[in-house]
């Protein structure tokens, strides 16, 4: 079964075709690694997917919905959520608070809604509290619970993101350099981490520098170079892969 | 003793109505992070909807306006109020689409100076340089003495003072003051976790703006009178100095902050000794405001009270009526 449909894509900034023409397909519980050089366009794919650049050209179909057009909050609200290259910890809200922000979802935290049911509000706020500290317990962050975003290290806000993004409870998620910032000794729990989330059936796209952290991670991988997928298949088939070697060497 | 009790049932006046601006703009700025530098603008319309609505229709000859009409005091609060949520809604429509917020800010600043020219020069409007004056006070058919109705005007506003400061203490704690706080701090990532943050700036900036309006009604019907000298862009940077000296995003602090800066500063000079030309004292006023705020933003940018950190509470499996 294929959940994530994307086909032709096109990213450009101003004449420079930052993505060309990429197609790739995800299935639920699949993990899917991006690499490629500097400037390959990887990020520019994963923001294309996420919303965060318009799209030139190109289709997305999440489930059977094109979303292509579609704001980032509708396709989060979708089901697709993301990290980002630079940690995005809401950094005057404690973790607790970053994560029920997160949980209340499309209309939990509308204006209309806190003013005119209070009660229901009440409610979805005690289940989403709940499920806030059920998540922190999974990845042993309750003792940060009241810790602001940015009093975290680099390992605990990339955490805290991912939290987030499991409060949206996602059918894809999006991860851009998940470990950039992430202490050497934390970075096989945060792999482990991404495993039991992928294995509970979220999609996972995945850029990453660290070839390594893709191979352990990653079924399948789309190498990219200046903008265009080059070679695609298994970790071990695409870098054995002669195109892969001569554009990251040069 | 009676100048005394008069001159500080002024302040109070004064005072709740700063306090009501500051409740806005922090409502804006300290929680959802949005940059309102022609936040003056929002005041003053209120307080020209709440003039000449009471005063009658237009003469043509002593003083012009649009929209003159003999409506009760209240409901030409009501209609401030409404004014202030319009026209916020109507600048917030283009200056805070998904721009930067340094440019929203600075689109916001342009609309401030081009609504003070627009003002003074199309005199049919809100009677240029001159402004409207005579705008009737209200409760004036209470037997009351000259003191007893400073006193309960004062009193007038600061119910509204309370009010306002329940309803955006209850909002910003709510789910959808949270969402203001995510779109704040990070609001790409806010996006993408499903809130849509061009609603909550629109929504928080045309509430700012009711409020806004609002504050700009009860004070018109209390000096009876408005003109652009009242609204210079400048006004908006004394109310945001003591946002920041008083605690952003906590609205403790910043009725503390204004208690401060509007109040207690800017009425200091009145104590001493003059020096130097008329009217120096007002200059340097402005200057140490601006200097003020620079310190702040230096040596304590939280403010004196600073952003209150929420406390999460575990709430037991019987709490939450599930089984033990």
């Amino acid at each position: 079964m294929t959940l994530l449909v994307a086909r032709d894509l096109v990213v450009t900034y101003g004449g420079v075709r930052a993505v060309n023409g990429v197609s790739l397909d995800l299935a639920p519980g699949e993990s899917l690694g991006l690499i490629g050089p500097n400037g390959a366009g990887k990020s520019s794919l994963l923001a294309a997917l996420g919303g965060q650049t318009r799209l030139a050209g190109g289709s997305i179909v999440l489930d059977g919905h094109e979303i292509g057009r579609l704001p980032v909050y509708r396709r989060a609200r979708m089901g697709i959520t993301r990290t980002f290259q630079m940690t995005s910890e809401f950094a005057r809200m404690t973790v607790f608070e970053n994560l029920v922000t997160a949980g209340h979802g499309a209309h939990g935290a509308s204006l209309g809604r806190v003013v005119l049911r209070r009660h229901e509000t009440r409610q979805s706020e005690r289940e989403v509290a709940s499920r806030a500290w059920s998540v922190l317990d999974r990845f042993e962050m309750a003792h940060a619970a009241d810790l602001y975003g940015s009093e975290l290290s680099g390992g605990q806000r990339r955490l805290v993101e991912i939290m987030r993004c499991l409060m949206r409870e996602p059918r894809v998620l999006l991860l851009d350099e998940p470990m950039v910032g992430v202490a050497p000794h934390l970075v096989e729990k945060l792999l482990a981490d991404l495993r039991s989330i992928r294995d509970d059936g979220i999609a996972l796209v995945v850029v990453e520098h660290a070839l390594e952290v893709v191979q352990e991670l990653c079924e399948r991988v789309v190498v990219m170079a200046l903008g265009r997928p080059i070679s695609s298949g298994t970790f071990d088939a695409v870098v054995a892969d002669p195109d892969v070697q001569a554009a990251y060497v040069g | 003793m009676t100048a005394w009790s008069y001159y500080i049932a002024t302040l109070t006046v004064y005072f709740g109505v700063d306090v009501l601006a500051a409740l806005a703009l922090n409502l804006q700025f300290g929680f959802a992070g949005v940059v309102n530098f022609g936040f003056i603008v929002f005041q003053s319309i209120g307080a020209y909807i709440a003039a000449v609505v009471v005063l009658g229709p237009s003469s043509g000859t002593f003083q012009q306006y649009v929209f003159g009409a003999r409506l009760p005091f209240g409901v030409a609060l009501l209609l401030a109020t409404v004014a202030g949520a319009v026209l916020s809604l109507a600048v917030g429509l283009f200056s805070l689409r998904n721009i930067r917020r340094d440019y929203q800010a600075a689109i916001l600043l342009i609309i401030s100076l081009i609504a003070t020219q627009v003002v003074q020069g199309y005199v049919p409007l809100f009677n240029g340089s001159n402004g409207v004056t005579g705008v009737p006070r209200p409760f004036s058919s209470l037997p009351l003495s000259l003191q007893g109705y400073q006193w309960a005007y004062a009193g007038w506003v600061l119910v509204f003072c309370v009010v306002a400061y329940a309803v955006v203490t209850w909002l910003s704690r709510s789910p959808w003051g949270r969402a203001l706080r995510a779109m704040r701090d990070q609001e790409d990532a806010a996006a993408s976790l499903g809130l849509n943050v061009a609603a909550l700036r629109l929504q928080v900036f045309v509430i700012g703006g009711a409020l806004a309006g609002l504050s700009g009604g009860l004070l018109v019907e209390y000096i009876g009178a408005w003109s652009p000298d009242a609204w210079g862009y400048a006004e908006t940077f004394v109310i945001f100095t003591a946002m920041f000296v008083g605690g952003v995003g906590n609205y403790r602090g910043v009725v503390l902050g204004v208690l401060l800066v509007p109040i207690l500063f800017l009425e200091l000079p009145r104590f001493l000794p003059q020096v130097g030309y008329p009217g120096l004292m007002d200059s340097v006023e402005w200057i140490a405001i601006g200097a003020i705020w620079m310190l702040c933003l230096y040596l304590r940018p939280q403010g004196i009270v600073p952003e209150r950190r929420s406390l999460a509470r575990r709430r037991s499996a019987a709490e939450q009526g599930e089984p033990a």
